[in-house]
């Protein structure tokens, strides 16, 4: 075991896989020994492996993305760090368009295993917040992965390198250096598409990713004093969602509150309220409620910031409504 | 002499090849047709090795996919979406390729994809340090793209050994070259990603191809990339049902005295590398394998529906019979 931040364990997965498997490279702008990537993404991984496999690029993220397709296409085993997920639009043609589409299309003439690294969130440099996760993840054939803690996000960057398809990876900035755990030192893969309960409960049941998942937490703590016993489930990758993990959660609470750092609108977490609610309505009362992002752009100033996403508070409230009465 | 009249007579042999294809395919609906352009196919991916990939321009893609070895009747299955296709019908034919013959088409629509992933294909060709090449091509229109910019400079400061080639027809749809084009040339853009711009006659089909095969050794050798600007025209419309009306009918009139098909054949019956009657015959021969290709895969079937495949979305035990 190591006691790592979320930071040190996504580079550490990284630095395994560069080890095991010598056609994993990264690719990126200013991931080499000199600056070691944006809030230190990529720090150490210049020094040890060098500039064959630390490669740094011009400032072009669609020629990035479409060097990432294809040298996967070409045999080796590409990670592309955009830097934050507010560029993705910059890529969105390469990857939606063409890359996640080439297993199906070609009828398996070819695979895309590519790991793309995205920063977002509200996070201490108080820019390039936005997530736009609902552009990738509405796309099929695109794995979708959001971490919520170390542990978790070094088995799942490890597994998003092994996986054969594209996968892109958020890593949350308000977390990135914040604090540690314990994470094993041996091979620890944890499968794409499996949800993890961060908490047991028996009245609600609550789904929330990345940062809203230790907010959700916290809430819950309160919610135990009040007598509200809430079930944290963190499905890890967006795509593919585990539904089943939620389907049986929800099946005994009856109650499903889904918590997001994004927009509502498109937002996959509001496809996962509807499936749950096509799924399990009408056997018997089925109680559903959303809190997001303040649905018009990010506003800057801290208070504000804080103010547009889901809080503690906010999480306590939707809780609530659900445990009310109709 | 012998060997250089082989080489002439490949090369025109697959120009009269591509002719009689692209001739035919043009009465097929909502095809995209390359007529008048096929030296610019045939001298980009003529001689390459089996290790080198291509990603061609969508007009005269089926030609360049026959080139690296596919079948035309399963070419042209793929543009009817037909279950003969190597697709099975999953994708449209004309833009994308089968990628088993080291050959990428377009998995959407979208221009400028195929050359930023061709470039990537080229990074991994020199990481593996096999001496594999790219050799992708495009229209003049999507020079203009900001893949085409991103690309070229990102090949050019990892010094990858790509080669791009610009079928310069004149038009991107129905947008003339000058209008949307103010530099002086395609070929002058590379001087702004400090790698050589080379201008060449693309209706010459031995001039693109001696062009191509200097930026090949050059990419090979690890000095990086080469920008090609091919000069032609396209005789066809944009898609089978473009009139090309906007075509001045005095231009289109001195293209056509610069047929790449007619000047291939004139420089083989001055060498004497074939008669007239030897010409007639493999044209002859052309056409009926043409033909013969086309009605077949016209009485191909349709795919079962179990080609919808809606579990097949993700790679999870590595490639399949299919990619072999």
């Amino acid at each position: 075991m190591s006691n790592l931040t979320f930071q040190e364990a996504v580079v550490a997965g990284i630095a395994e896989e560069m080890d095991r498997d010598l056609r994993v490279f990264h690719l990126g702008q200013d991931i080499g020994p000199v600056y070691n990537g944006a809030m230190h993404s990529a720090k150490g991984l210049g020094e040890r492996f060098g500039p064959a496999r630390i490669i740094e690029t011009p400032i072009s993220e669609g020629a990035m993305m479409g060097a990432g397709i294809g040298a996967a296409i070409g045999g080796m085993r590409p990670i592309v760090q955009i830097m934050f997920a507010e560029f993705l639009g910059l890529t969105v043609t390469p990857l939606a368009c063409d890359a996640a589409a080439m297993w199906y299309k070609s009828d398996g003439q070819t695979c895309v295993p590519l790991v793309v690294r995205v920063l977002f969130g509200a996070g201490p440099h108080r820019g390039h917040s936005e997530d736009y996760q609902a552009w990738v993840a509405s796309t099929p054939g695109i794995k979708v992965v959001m971490p919520s803690c170390p542990r978790d996000a070094k088995g799942l960057m490890k597994a998003a390198i092994r996986d054969n398809n594209p996968v892109v990876f958020f890593e949350h900035m308000g977390i990135y250096h914040g604090s540690r755990q314990e994470v094993p030192d041996e091979d620890h893969v944890i499968p794409l598409g499996k949800a993890d309960i961060k908490r047991q409960g028996t009245d609600v049941t609550l789904v929330a990713t990345a940062l809203m998942v230790q907010q959700a937490l916290k809430a819950a703590e309160q919610l135990q004093q009040q007598g509200i016993s809430v079930e944290v489930i963190d499905p890890r990758t967006i795509v593919p969602m585990d539904v089943d993990t939620v389907l049986s959660a929800v099946a005994r609470t009856r109650r499903l509150v889904v918590i997001s750092e994004t927009w509502k609108t498109g937002d996959p977490l509001s496809d996962l309220a509807a499936t749950v609610a096509e799924e399990l309505g009408g056997d018997a009362p089925l109680r559903i409620a959303r809190a997001g992002l303040q649905n018009t752009p990010r506003p800057f100033a801290m208070p504000l910031t804080r103010a547009a996403m889901p809080g503690v508070q906010t999480i306590v409230e939707t809780v609530r409504r659900v445990m009310e009465p109709k | 002499m012998i060997s250089e009249d082989n080489t002439l007579i490949s090369l025109y042999y697959l120009v009269a090849k591509g002719r009689e294809l692209e001739r035919q395919m043009t009465k097929l609906p909502g095809f995209h047709p390359g007529v008048g352009e096929e030296a610019v196919v045939v001298g980009s991916f003529f001689g390459l090795s089996d290790d080198d990939y291509i990603a061609p321009h969508y007009r005269g893609a089926l030609l360049a996919a026959h080139m690296r070895g596919a079948e035309i009747r399963r070419l042209v299955a793929g543009v009817l979406g037909k279950a003969t296709s190597y697709s099975r019908g999953r994708v449209r034919g004309d833009i994308c390729l089968p990628l088993k013959f080291n050959t990428l088409g377009m998995f959407s629509g979208v221009l400028g994809n195929p050359m930023s992933i061709a470039t990537g294909i080229g990074l991994s060709t020199k990481m593996k340090g096999n001496k594999g090449v790219v050799v992708t091509s495009f229209g003049e229109g999507t020079s203009n793209l900001g893949a085409f910019h991103e690309s070229i400079n990102l090949a050019a400061c990892l010094a990858l050994p790509v080669v791009y080639v610009c079928h310069n027809n004149g038009y991107a749809m129905s947008t003339r070259t000058e209008y949307a084009i103010k530099g002086a040339s395609v070929a002058n853009r590379a001087l702004g990603y400090g790698i050589p711009g080379v201008q060449v006659d693309g209706n010459d089909v031995v001039a693109v191809h001696q062009a191509v095969q200097m930026a090949v050794a050059r990419a090979r050798a690890g000095e990086g990339p080469t920008l090609i600007d091919a000069l032609t025209y396209r005789i066809s419309g944009h898609y089978s049902a473009d009139a090309n009306s906007y075509q001045p009918a005095e231009e289109r009139e001195a293209w056509l005295k610069k047929d790449p098909l007619d000047r291939i054949k004139a420089r083989l019956l001055s060498r004497g590398a074939l008669n007239e009657i030897q010409i007639a015959e493999i044209e002859r021969s052309v056409v009926e394998e043409i033909s013969a290709a086309i009605a077949e895969a016209q009485n191909d079937p349709d795919p079962d529906l179990d080609v919808l495949g809606p579990d097949d979305l993700y790679c999870n035990d590595g490639l399949g019979e299919n990619a072999k």
